[in-house]
C-alpha cells in the first residue's frame, strides 16, 4: 500500500517494508525507521514480529521498549529478583535476575530511540549486534536477534543521537506518511489492525531460524565486492587525516575548513571533501549482508543494481554532508539521502568505469606479477585518492 | 584467490578504463571556496576566469555573506552579475559593490521602498538581505570603485570612497561621506544630497555634481574635469588645484583656491583669506 520509493532495476518496492523484511531475514543487524509522527513505523515492525514469530500483535508489542528520560536498565533488561534474599529461599548460589520479555526475545524493537537521553543511549551500544545481554553478573542469551528501532526527527522532547550508536544501526529508512492513494485505501479498510494481523502468514520457528541461511546462500559477485571496498575508501580517505583515515578526525573536519587549499577540495569528482565522517568496517559488513538479503527477497542476483539502490540507506545516517552543498539546489538543506545517493552512484560508476587500469596495476604488483617500483611509478600518474593514499602506501610497505 | 583474479572477475576482462578526470575546480559554492582558489585580493581577471557566467552560480555567490574578508570578491561578483543581467540588478548595499563594473546597471536599494520596479530584484528573492539593508546603506564604502562603464544608483547615503578611481560610467547617490570620486579619471558622479570631506580629490577629468553641500577641501589637487556644488562648500575649496572647473552656487569657506596653480573657481561668495583671482557668480 505504501509508496514504492525504492527502485532496484525494474522492480520498485517500498523501502520501509523491504528493509524491515530484509532485516527480519538477517540476525544481529538493526534497521532504523526514521520519520514523522504517526507514519506507522512501530505498527509495521510489530506486524512483522507477529508474522515472523507467529504470535498475536499484543504479544509482539511486548517486545518493545520505548524511549523516555525515566527509562532505566532495570526496566529495559531485567532486575534482581528480591525473593532471593528472603530468609526462606536464601541460599548460596548465583544471583537471580528476572529478565524482561524484551531481553529474552530474539526480536527487539527500540521505539523512539532518540527519546532516550544521550547517556542512556549508551546502553544500546553494548546490546546491538550482540547475541547476549549482561546484567548483575548474569547473562541472558536470546541468541541471534533482529533489532529494529524507530525515531522521529528532532522534536522538543528528543535527544541527539550518538554517532557510535548510529554506526551500529545498519540501515536508516525514511518513513513517510501515506500518500493520497494509500490514504484512500486505508479509509476503505474496515478491519482493525489487530484483526488484519491475524490474517498475515505465519512462519514456524524453524522457518524463521532458517532465513539467515537462505540469505547466505546468495553470493556476491566480484563486482559488488570491489564496488563496496572502493565505496568505503572513497568516503573514508582523507589526505590530511591521521593515517589518511577520516574516522580518526576529532575537532577538525571538512565542514570546519580542514580541506581548505587541499588538492581535492572543490573537485566534483572527489567524494572525500563533501562528507565529514569516514565509514567504519561495519558499513562494509552491512552492505554485503543487505545486498544478499534483498537479492533473496526479490529473487534476483546480488549485483551492482542492488548495491546502488540500498547503499545510500546504509550510509546516509552515518555521515554529515557538507552544509554548503546540502543547502543549495537540488537538496535545499533537506536532501541528505539524495546527496549520499549521488555520491554512491558516482563512486560505483567510477570504480567500474575508470579505475580498472589502476586496480589492475595494483593487483599485479601485490601478486608479484610486476615490479613494485614500476607499479608505484605508474600509480603515481593517477590523480585518485585511492591510488595516492591507499595503493601507493601499501606497495611501499611491500617493497 | 589472488588479487589479480579478483580484479579480472570484477572487470570481466574488459578493456582498461580511462584515467580519472581530476583537477577540475569548477564547483564554487560560496565566497570562501572562491577565496581558497584565488586568495582574498584577486584581480578581476582571476575572478572572471573561475566564476562561470551562470545566473544561478552568481546568485548563489551574491547571496553569501562576504563580511570584511571577502568584500572585494563580492564586489567583483556583483559587477559580473550586473554585466550578465538584461535588467537592472537590485542588490543589498555592501562594501565594494560594483567593483570595476564595465556595463549594466546596479541599484542599491533601501528595500523599505521598492516602488514596484519591474526589474530583477535580488532583494525580493532573498528576504534575509532586507534586515541589514538600512544599516549597510549607512556604512557601505568603495561603491563603484574603478568602474569603467555602466550605472550605479544608490538609494541611500554611501560611505567613504564612492566612485574612487572610476574611469567611466556614472554613479548617482543620495549622499556620501568622505573621499567621494577620489582620483576620478572619467565618467560622472551625482550626489543628490550632501557630500563629506575631500570630494573630487585629484579629479582628472570626471564630472561631479553635488546638489547639496560639500565639507572642506572639495576639489583638492584637481587637475581636470569639473565639480559643481549647488550648496555651500567648506574651507580650502580647490586647494592646490592645477586644472578643471569648480562652480559653487552657494558660499565657499575660507582660504578657497589656496595655492591654486590653474583651473577656475567660481562661487557666490568667498570666506576670508581666499585667493584673489577667484570669480564671483553674478
Amino acid at each position: 500500500m505504501g509508496r514504492k520509493d525504492l527502485a532496484i532495476g525494474m522492480q520498485k518496492v517500498n523501502a520501509m517494508l523491504y528493509f524491515s523484511l530484509a532485516n527480519a531475514c538477517l540476525r544481529g543487524r538493526c534497521v532504523l525507521l526514521y520519520g514523522g509522527i504517526g507514519a506507522n513505523k512501530t505498527t509495521l515492525v510489530n506486524l512483522l514480529a507477529s508474522s515472523f514469530l507467529s504470535m498475536d500483535l499484543d504479544e509482539a508489542e511486548d517486545l518493545m521498549v520505548t524511549g523516555h528520560p525515566e527509562q532505566t536498565e532495570e526496566k529495559i533488561v531485567g532486575f534482581l529478583d528480591p525473593r532471593q534474599w528472603t530468609a526462606a529461599s536464601a541460599a548460596a548460589g548465583p544471583t537471580q535476575v528476572l529478565w524482561t520479555k524484551w531481553a529474552e526475545s530474539n526480536w527487539k524493537l527500540i521505539n523512539e530511540i532518540n527519546r532516550f537521553p544521550s547517556g542512556k543511549q549508551n546502553l544500546f551500544l553494548e546490546i546491538l549486534q550482540k547475541r547476549k545481554i549482561n546484567y548483575a553478573g548474569q547473562v541472558c542469551q536470546p541468541g541471534d536477534t533482529c533489532y529494529f528501532a524507530t525515531m522521529n526527527p528532532e522534536l522538543s522532547a528528543t535527544y541527539p543521537m550518538d554517532e557510535a550508536l548510529l554506526d551500529r544501526i545498519s540501515a536508516c529508512v525514511p518513513a513517510a506518511q501515506p500518500d493520497f492513494l494509500a490514504g484512500f485505501l486505508l479509509s476503505e479498510r474496515e478491519k482493525d489492525v489487530r484483526e488484519l494481523a491475524k490474517l498475515l502468514p505465519r512462519l514456524t520457528a524453524q522457518e524463521f531460524s532458517s532465513l539467515p541461511e537462505k540469505v547466505a546462500e546468495k553470493t556476491l559477485d566480484s563486482q559488488v565486492e570491489l564496488a563496496i571496498l572502493s565505496l568505503i575508501r572513497d568516503f573514508t580517505l582523507c589526505e590530511r587525516a591521521p593515517a589518511f583515515d577520516k574516522t580518526q578526525l576529532s575537532g577538525s573536519r571538512p565542514s570546519l575548513g580542514l580541506c581548505s587549499g587541499c588538492h581535492y577540495h572543490n573537485n566534483p569528482e572527489a567524494i572525500c571533501w563533501q562528507i565529514d565522517e569516514g565509514l567504519s568496517d561495519r558499513v562494509r559488513q552491512d552492505l554485503r549482508v543487505f545486498c544478499r538479503a534483498f537479492a533473496y527477497l526479490l529473487e534476483r542476483d546480488a549485483d551492482l543494481v542492488v548495491l546502488k539502490a540500498i547503499a545510500p540507506y546504509i550510509i546516509w545516517h552515518r555521515v554529515t554532508s557538507l552544509r554548503s552543498i546540502l543547502d543549495r539546489p537540488p537538496y535545499y538543506g533537506v536532501g541528505k539521502l539524495a546527496h549520499v545517493t549521488m555520491l554512491v552512484e558516482k563512486s560505483i560508476n567510477r570504480t567500474m568505469n575508470e579505475r580498472s587500469e589502476m586496480n589492475m596495476i595494483f593487483s599485479k604488483a601485490v601478486d608479484g606479477e610486476t615490479d613494485i617500483s614500476q607499479a608505484i611509478e605508474a600509480l603515481s600518474t593517477f590523480d585518485d585518492p585511492v591510488s595516492r593514499l591507499d595503493f601507493i602506501p601499501a606497495l611501499e610497505q611491500l617493497r | 584467490m589472488k588479487l589479480v583474479g579478483f580484479m579480472d572477475a570484477a572487470y570481466q576482462r574488459t578493456a582498461p578504463g580511462r584515467k580519472l578526470k581530476t583537477g577540475k575546480r569548477n564547483l564554487i559554492f560560496n565566497l570562501e571556496d572562491l577565496a581558497d582558489q584565488i586568495g582574498e585580493k584577486p584581480s578581476r581577471a582571476e575572478v572572471e576566469r573561475l566564476v562561470p557566467r551562470d545566473k544561478n552560480q552568481l546568485d548563489l555567490l551574491i547571496s553569501s555573506q562576504p563580511g570584511k574578508k571577502h568584500a572585494r570578491l563580492w564586489g567583483y561578483i556583483t559587477s559580473l552579475a550586473a554585466e550578465c543581467a538584461t535588467a537592472p540588478l537590485i542588490l543589498p548595499f555592501r562594501d565594494y559593490a560594483g567593483l570595476e563594473l564595465r556595463r549594466g546597471t546596479i541599484i542599491f536599494q533601501d528595500t523599505s521602498d521598492n516602488s514596484g520596479c519591474h526589474v530583477k530584484n535580488y532583494a525580493e528573492s532573498h528576504p534575509d538581505s532586507h534586515s541589514k539593508s538600512h544599516s549597510e546603506i549607512q556604512a557601505a564604502s568603495h561603491v563603484g570603485e574603478r568602474m569603467t562603464g555602466g550605472k550605479i544608483l544608490v538609494q541611500g547615503r554611501a560611505g567613504d570612497y564612492l566612485g574612487q578611481e572610476m574611469k567611466g560610467g556614472g554613479i548617482i547617490a543620495s549622499g556620501c561621506r568622505d573621499y567621494a570620486f577620489r582620483n576620478m579619471r572619467g565618467g560622472y558622479g551625482v550626489v543628490r544630497g550632501d557630500a563629506g570631506k575631500f570630494a573630487g580629490l585629484c579629479n582628472c577629468c570626471g564630472r561631479i555634481a553635488v546638489l547639496g553641500s560639500c565639507k572642506e577641501r572639495a576639489g583638492w589637487l584637481m587637475s581636470g574635469g569639473s565639480l559643481h556644488v549647488r550648496g555651500d562648500c567648506g574651507e580650502y575649496l580647490g586647494i592646490l588645484m592645477s586644472g578643471g572647473r569648480i562652480t559653487v552656487t552657494g558660499k565657499a569657506g575660507r582660504r578657497a583656491g589656496w595655492r591654486r596653480k590653474g583651473g577656475s573657481i567660481k562661487a557666490a561668495s568667498y570666506g576670508p583669506e581666499s585667493a584673489e583671482d577667484l570669480l564671483e557668480l553674478g
